[in-house]
Formats: C-alpha cells, sequence, structure tokens
C-alpha cells in the first residue's frame, strides 16, 4: 500500500511510464556495469536514491519502509557470504571473516543496492496500471497481462474482505484467545476461498455483460510529453551508464 | 415520457412465460411475462431471493430461458455469438456490487472495457469514456485509482462503463442499495438526465415509495412470479399484490384519499411523491368550502 500511495502522489506521475521504464533499465544497467566496484555501487545507489527523492519527491520515510525489507535480507545475506562457519583448530565451530569472503559481499551488496535503488524508483513514481499498460505496449502477452490486472484489482478486493472478516471475527471475541485466534484464522481462510471462487464468477458474468469474449482490454492514458519525458529520461539512463563505466575504469 | 412517435407502443424487451431453474434445482424464474416499453422507466419490486436479478440476467442473456422466449424490439433472441454480441451492445447491465463489476484498478481504463470490447477504434472509446465519466460526474476522478474511490463513486463508475457502450436499455440491479441520500439523490439525477435523452431504465428495488415516485411502469415480482406490471399511477389497485410482497401502499396514496375525502383536494391527478402533493395543496386552488376544516385544523392545533 505503502508504493501505491506514493506512485499515485509523487511530483512525477504524469510523466510517461516508457521514460520512467527507461531511466530505471540505465539504472539496471549501471548497477551490472559496477559488479565487484562496491564504492561505485553506493555511488549509483545514492544518485538514484536523490533522484527519486529529490526529483519525484517521494517522501524519505516512505521510501525508507519500503526499502527496509529488501536492506534486511540483502543485509543477511552479505553477512552470510562475508562470514563463513568452519572447524576451529582446537575443536569446535567458529565464525570466520575471509577477505575475499568480504570482497565478495561488498561487491554483491553494492551492485544489489544499485539495483534496488533503480527498481524503487520505478515502482514509487508509476502506479501499476501505467506499467501494465507500458508492458502492453511493449507486446507482453495477453495472458500475462490479463493475470496482471485482475491479481491487482482482486488484491485490493480481498485486502477490503479480509479486513471486513477480520473486524468481525474481533468484534465477536474471535482474537482472544490463542486457541480462538488460530480457529478464527481457519474460518478466514475457508470463508476467504469460497469467496474468491464466487467472485471470480461474478466478474466472469460482468465481463461476459459487457461484451468480453477473450483477453482483457484497456484504453491507455496519453501522456501528451511522452517524446519530451523519453529524451531526458534517455540522456538520463545514458549517463548513469556513462557514470558506470568510467567508475569502473578508474577503480581497481 | 420521451419515446419516439410511433414507438411509444412496440415493446423493447418482452418476456413470454419464460422459466428458468438453476443447476441446483432451485427455481429461478417460473412462468414470468413482461413488457419494457421503449423509452420508458421501469422499476421491478420482490423480495430478497425472489428472482430479480435472474430476469435481469435473462434480459442480457447471461442466462438462457428453459422454456419459454424472450424478444428484444420484436425479434426473438439470438443466442449465437454474433447475435449475444449484438444484444449486449444494446442492453447494458449494471450489477449490485461494484466490486464484482469493476476489472481494471484505473478508472478510465474499466470504462474503457466495454467500447473496446465492441471492436470500436481507440479515438471513439476516448471520446465515449470522457462522455460516459462526465454524464455520471465523474470526469475529474477519472485518473484516480478505483480501490480509493467511495462506494458511491464506484457504483457511478459501474454505470460509465456501461453508458460508454451506449446501450438502448439500461438494466440496473438495486442501484440505490448502500447508498446514502445524497449519494441516492446525484444517481437519482443521472438517471434523469439518461432517460430525457431517450434511455430505457429498468431498476430493481424494494423501495416502494421510490418507485412510485420516479417509475413510469411498476412490475413485481414473488417467488420467482412476474405477479403484475401496471402503470405507476395504477399502484393504488395493487394493494394486494403489494401485501403478498409484504409492502404497503406508499403513504402519499393515503395521504392523498383522505385529503380527497375532507375535501381539501379536489383533484384526481396523479401525485407521485409528498413534495408533489404539498405543491399541489399550496399552488393549486383549494376548493370552495371545505366540509371538515375545522376538526382537521383542531387536530394540528392540539399537536
Amino acid at each position: 500500500m505503502l508504493i501505491e500511495q506514493s506512485a499515485y502522489a509523487n511530483r512525477w506521475r504524469g510523466v510517461a511510464p516508457a521514460a520512467k521504464g527507461l531511466f530505471a533499465l540505465g539504472g539496471l544497467v549501471a548497477a551490472f556495469i559496477v559488479t565487484h566496484r562496491p564504492a561505485a555501487g553506493l555511488g549509483i545507489a545514492a544518485l538514484l536514491a536523490t533522484v527519486t527523492l529529490g526529483g519525484a519527491r517521494v517522501a524519505p520515510g516512505l521510501y525508507l519502509r519500503v526499502a527496509a525489507p529488501a536492506l534486511f535480507f540483502l543485509a543477511i545475506s552479505a553477512l552470510s557470504l562475508a562470514v563463513s562457519v568452519a572447524p576451529e583448530a582446537q575443536g569446535g565451530l567458529g565464525l570466520h571473516a575471509s577477505p575475499d569472503g568480504q570482497a565478495l559481499a561488498a561487491g554483491v551488496a553494492g551492485r544489489s543496492l544499485a539495483g534496488l535503488a533503480a527498481l524503487l524508483f520505478l515502482v514509487l513514481t508509476t502506479p501499476l496500471t501505467d506499467l501494465i499498460a507500458l508492458l502492453r505496449r511493449l507486446r507482453t502477452p495477453e495472458v500475462l497481462l490479463d493475470i496482471m490486472v485482475l491479481c491487482y484489482r482482486t488484491l485490493f478486493v480481498f485486502s477490503g474482505a479480509v479486513q471486513d472478516m477480520r473486524t468481525a471475527q474481533a468484534a465477536r471475541l474471535g482474537y482472544g484467545s490463542r486457541r480462538q485466534t488460530l480457529r478464527s484464522l481457519g474460518g478466514m481462510a475457508a470463508n476467504l476461498t469460497v469467496q474468491i471462487w464466487q467472485r471470480a464468477q461474478a466478474l466472469h458474468l460482468a465481463a461476459l455483460a459487457r461484451n468480453n469474449d477473450g483477453p482483457l482490454r484497456f484504453l491507455t492514458t496519453p501522456h501528451p510529453h511522452a517524446r519530451r519525458d523519453i529524451a531526458l529520461a534517455g540522456s538520463g539512463a545514458t549517463a548513469l551508464v556513462m557514470l558506470a563505466w568510467a567508475a569502473r575504469m578508474v577503480t581497481p | 415520457m420521451s419515446a419516439a412517435p410511433g414507438t411509444a407502443n412496440a415493446p423493447l424487451l418482452e418476456l413470454e412465460d419464460v422459466s428458468f431453474r438453476y443447476p441446483d434445482g432451485s427455481t429461478g424464474l417460473h412462468g414470468c411475462s413482461l413488457g419494457i416499453a421503449r423509452g420508458s422507466r421501469n422499476a421491478l419490486i420482490g423480495a430478497n431471493g425472489s428472482g430479480k436479478t435472474t430476469l435481469f440476467q435473462h434480459c442480457n442473456a447471461l442466462l438462457r430461458p428453459a422454456s419459454g422466449q424472450l424478444r428484444y424490439a420484436g425479434a426473438p433472441l439470438d443466442y449465437s455469438r454474433a447475435g449475444l454480441r449484438t444484444l449486449r451492445s444494446k442492453v447494458g447491465m449494471v450489477f449490485q456490487n461494484p466490486d464484482r463489476q469493476l476489472f481494471s484498478a484505473s478508472v478510465r481504463e474499466d470504462v474503457s472495457f466495454g467500447p473496446l470490447n465492441l471492436g470500436l477504434d481507440e479515438a471513439t472509446v476516448a471520446a465515449r469514456v470522457e462522455a460516459a465519466l462526465q454524464a455520471v460526474g465523474m470526469a475529474d476522478l477519472a485518473h484516480k485509482p478505483v480501490q480509493n474511490l467511495s462506494f458511491g463513486q464506484k457504483k457511478r463508475v459501474c454505470i460509465a462503463g456501461v453508458l460508454a457502450m451506449e446501450p438502448e436499455l439500461l438494466v440496473l440491479d438495486e442501484p440505490m442499495a448502500g447508498l446514502d441520500q445524497a449519494m441516492q439523490e446525484e444517481l437519482l439525477a443521472v438517471l434523469e438526465s439518461l432517460h430525457q435523452r431517450g434511455m430505457t431504465l429498468l431498476l430493481a428495488t424494494h423501495d416502494i415509495n421510490f418507485a412510485y415516485r420516479w417509475a413510469d411502469r411498476i412490475h413485481l415480482m414473488a417467488a420467482g412470479r412476474c405477479t403484475a406490471s401496471f402503470a405507476a399511477p395504477q399502484l393504488a389497485a395493487h394493494e394486494a399484490q403489494l401485501a403478498a410482497l409484504g409492502l404497503r401502499l406508499p403513504a402519499v396514496i393515503g395521504l392523498q384519499r383522505l385529503l380527497q375525502q375532507h375535501g381539501l383536494l379536489g383533484d384526481t391527478r396523479h401525485l407521485p411523491s409528498c413534495t408533489a402533493l404539498l405543491t399541489e395543496l399550496q399552488q393549486g386552488p383549494l376548493p370552495e368550502t371545505p366540509r371538515h376544516a375545522a376538526p382537521l385544523a383542531k387536530t394540528a392545533e392540539q399537536e
């Protein structure tokens, strides 16, 4: 929901999604160019984060909250790469930090941070409906897009249903004890399964009523400054890639 | 009524002895016969589970009758692929729960779904989407994600999604359910403007006062049967059939009768609501000497 909130509220909401996609792609390419150069990776990540926070005016607190889970997993992975568990000379197991392992962890962390920043730029500035429209223009198979459209819409319908059910259960002391909580969750899962089935049936009827006979087609929102946006984003992406390349050349 | 001359009497949609049974064995419709005149406003009244939604799904050929026949503009419904396509472009259906009808998370995209299914080009679709959103007063919210809209706004998006297909007959399944008074008034204004444009309207409701006030024709349903079909001003003559549905005559009918008995209201013309009755009392010339004016005035004073 945080991503959703930012995607609709940021300053670059009206910028052509193709432009934002291109810039994010530039960021990703740059992230791969600076592999094994952690400092350059960090630099690219910082640059992308600055663009997201300064350019698109995404709130820093929200940015950190969205990034937190990914950063947590990255930290765990980097730690497991840097530190290895091996038998000690005097018996038993001990933690060892090898220079190779540390270098590898730093490299992976740098590249991942840059990649994460590039993807966060895209998702925090572009609503999913725009991204789906962009994928449609890029000739992604219809079946995949239909699944994306329905999953995305259903996500909100079901989060609403789950909330209602939870409230109704809580109002009747459904979460009073551990035993009751387990019971309530089971009941909710069962009820939700039936609702999913009914909902799918209802959506099918609604589609038929509106003359649908195959793929779900929608009108794309026009972006009047798409050319200008794409040109700007293209230059930005090229600059990022060149910067990454230069960093790769100068750092050992 | 704004029906075109010459076609006023030709039913746009006709059900003749239509029966339907669900796969689980329960009866949906039982020998239902009903006619919807072109350009008219129709209210279908029935208790929960009386078969209103089943009947509506027959109008759009989402269900096919086990026996009996449906005719659109005089011709029996054609259930072939092409026939269904034509029918569904002429009969628009708005479901009761908007969350079960909206596909896309974007308002504009969802409204474009129907017209794109008709195979129209993008420029025409874009124009129709704008016009439909304007008609329901949602043009300013076209860029909003569906999940951030209120229930009433979602309902209006659903109507826009059907309007963009430019149907001749708009079928609305309990459109007022879940709407507050202000939203109901807004929706009514939308329906009124559609009726002014000549669209035929059929809606299901539980509110007999609303049906009497709004509709040209009222249709009653009970246990899958169409029990009565009449012009709204004749509602008073169907008191027994209403009682069978657990409904009473609108209060305005009783009030009008009482005022006439007391000689305070001479005219017997159709007054569909208390507002209309009050306006009539305030503006219309009262009969010369009201026979029971004094007791009535006394009652008012006592209160």
